[in-house]
């Protein structure tokens, strides 16, 4: 944690988060003088999810993901709360670098959407051709602008040719320097009712949505075919596969176990906020979740690390996720019948 | 997982720390920086060898004059042609011939200049590979 100050002259508290595009929205609502937390924003607005999309192809690799798509969380949390935020695309991106900086001069801060390859303060191995990154932009500075990641320990520098290139990169899931800032906040929102729509809407995604790809369903879809993947794609590509799930699962900044740790986080925030022993049991239960998808992560690298010679199989890795499956079908249930009880 | 669990194996992230939701002692989740972790270090450097691998079977390709310097300095970026077409500003179709080195030699400065931009490199970088 650290704390810098805005061009607005406002002290902006810098925190350490695990999750970008919560972590940002988390942001910006605290600089307006509304305290949630990340994990409470995540939850509200339904960020935790299962799919897997066996049609598109990122560098060769099917994708599979364990949140819900990027941008939704901003717009469904924000809904939630009763805040009105301002948001512009461009097409141009001189417009589009001129509009962030009168924003910036009226001592605002900024949401961002960018492309994560050409954030250049970013360790390499992690840069990447993903446009979902999002930041806050706090103030400009020669040359540049001085931003605060949320998945960082404290605000960095970026050089204002590489921010322009990041907000206006092409490429799937565009961003065309999508921009985001409040207008008009609630200050004592009501938490108890945005938390109940926010765990409502995530039973719904997780077990309700009538194709084999997504939610618990996904989840099985995936499990079978880690199990088949050696025999159909060869040693080499399974560990592809594998190893795209772990990175999604790990790498991508979802504070462990593929965001269900802050999903466990955000359980038990509400389990205080509602009084409820229930919620809470089902916090701890999450949190056994999370720790069967850790071991599936080191059964994984394992796999792929000793190259076939050891006694772990893709069957294990396989029959993990599964269990994992079966487990959080039995949370969601039980979740969706804890919340139709709950008053908001 | 456990405050004290949480994995510090490696510096791993070149000095940045990635934040993770652990319980402390009272059961309460916080969060706690870590420094990485080794399953992470395999599945990434996975991806990482390879993408580094296959830049290199481009690079001797293009050393031996079977496809162009705009191919690898592509893949240097990680782009696709859709990608680059589109930040170029060049269609699909013609790049696809730029990646032919016979056609790629008789490009004209003001296109060369466009992928240069989109890449972020010099015209001159553009022309050659690292040897």
């Amino acid at each position: 944690m650290s704390v810098e100050i805005t061009a607005g002259g406002k002290p902006f508290i810098h925190k350490h988060s695990a999750h970008c595009e919560s972590g940002v929205t988390s942001a910006l609502l605290r600089d307006k003088g509304v305290e949630i937390s990340e994990p409470m924003i995540f939850g509200i607005g339904s960020g935790i999810f299962f799919g897997h999309l066996p049609f598109v192809k990122m560098a060769g690799v099917t994708i599979s993901t364990f949140r819900s798509q990027p941008g939704a969380v901003f717009r469904k949390s924000a809904k939630r709360l009763g805040c009105k935020f301002i948001t512009a695309r461009f097409r141009n991106p001189q417009k589009g670098m001129d509009a962030l900086r009168r924003v910036l001069q009226t001592g605002q801060i900024v949401g961002l959407t960018t492309n994560i390859y050409w954030l250049s303060y970013f360790p390499n191995r992690f840069r990447f051709q993903f446009n979902g990154h999002n930041v806050v932009v706090l103030h400009e500075i020669e040359n540049g602008f001085r931003l605060s990641d949320p998945m960082l320990e404290s605000p960095v520098d970026c050089p204002a040719e590489d921010l322009e290139r990041a907000r206006f990169a092409h490429g799937p899931l565009e961003s065309h320097g999508f921009m985001y800032y409040p207008q008009s906040v609630v200050l004592a929102p009501d938490l108890r009712r945005a938390c109940i729509e926010g765990m409502k809407d995530t039973c719904n995604m997780m077990l309700r949505i009538p194709l084999p790809i997504f939610g618990i369903r996904g989840m099985r879809f995936l499990a079978k075919k880690v199990i088949k993947s050696p025999d159909k794609l060869g040693f080499q590509g399974a560990c592809r596969e594998l190893s795209s799930i772990v990175r999604m699962q790990e790498e991508v900044g979802t504070g462990g176990a593929g965001f269900r740790y802050m999903y466990a986080a955000f359980l038990q925030e509400a389990a205080e906020l509602f009084g409820s022993d229930d919620l809470a049991l089902l916090s701890a239960k999450m949190t056994a979740i999370g720790d069967i998808w850790r071991e599936f992560a080191i059964v994984s690298a394992r796999i792929i690390k000793q190259r076939g010679q050891s006694e772990v199989t893709f069957d294990k890795a396989g029959g993990l996720m599964m269990i994992c499956a079966g487990r959080e079908e039995e949370l969601f249930r039980s979740l969706r019948s804890v919340v139709g009880k709950l008053k908001a | 997982m456990k405050a004290n669990e949480v994995p510090q194996d490696i510096t791993y992230y070149e000095g940045k720390k990635r934040a993770c939701y652990a319980l402390n002692d009272e059961g309460k989740y916080v969060i706690v920086p870590s420094s990485g972790w080794d399953v992470e270090a395999v599945v990434n450097g996975l991806a990482v060898d390879e993408m580094a691998a296959s830049l290199e079977v481009t690079r001797q390709a293009v050393l031996a004059g079977s496809k162009s310097p705009l191919c690898y300095h592509m893949e240097l970026r990680q782009m696709t042609p859709e990608i680059l077409a589109k930040t170029a500003g060049i269609t699909k179709f013609r790049l696809k011939r730029h990646l032919r080195p016979e056609v790629f030699a008789k490009l004209e400065t003001s296109v060369l200049d466009r992928y240069a931009r989109a890449m972020a490199v010099t015209r001159e970088e553009l022309k050659t590979v690292p040897t």
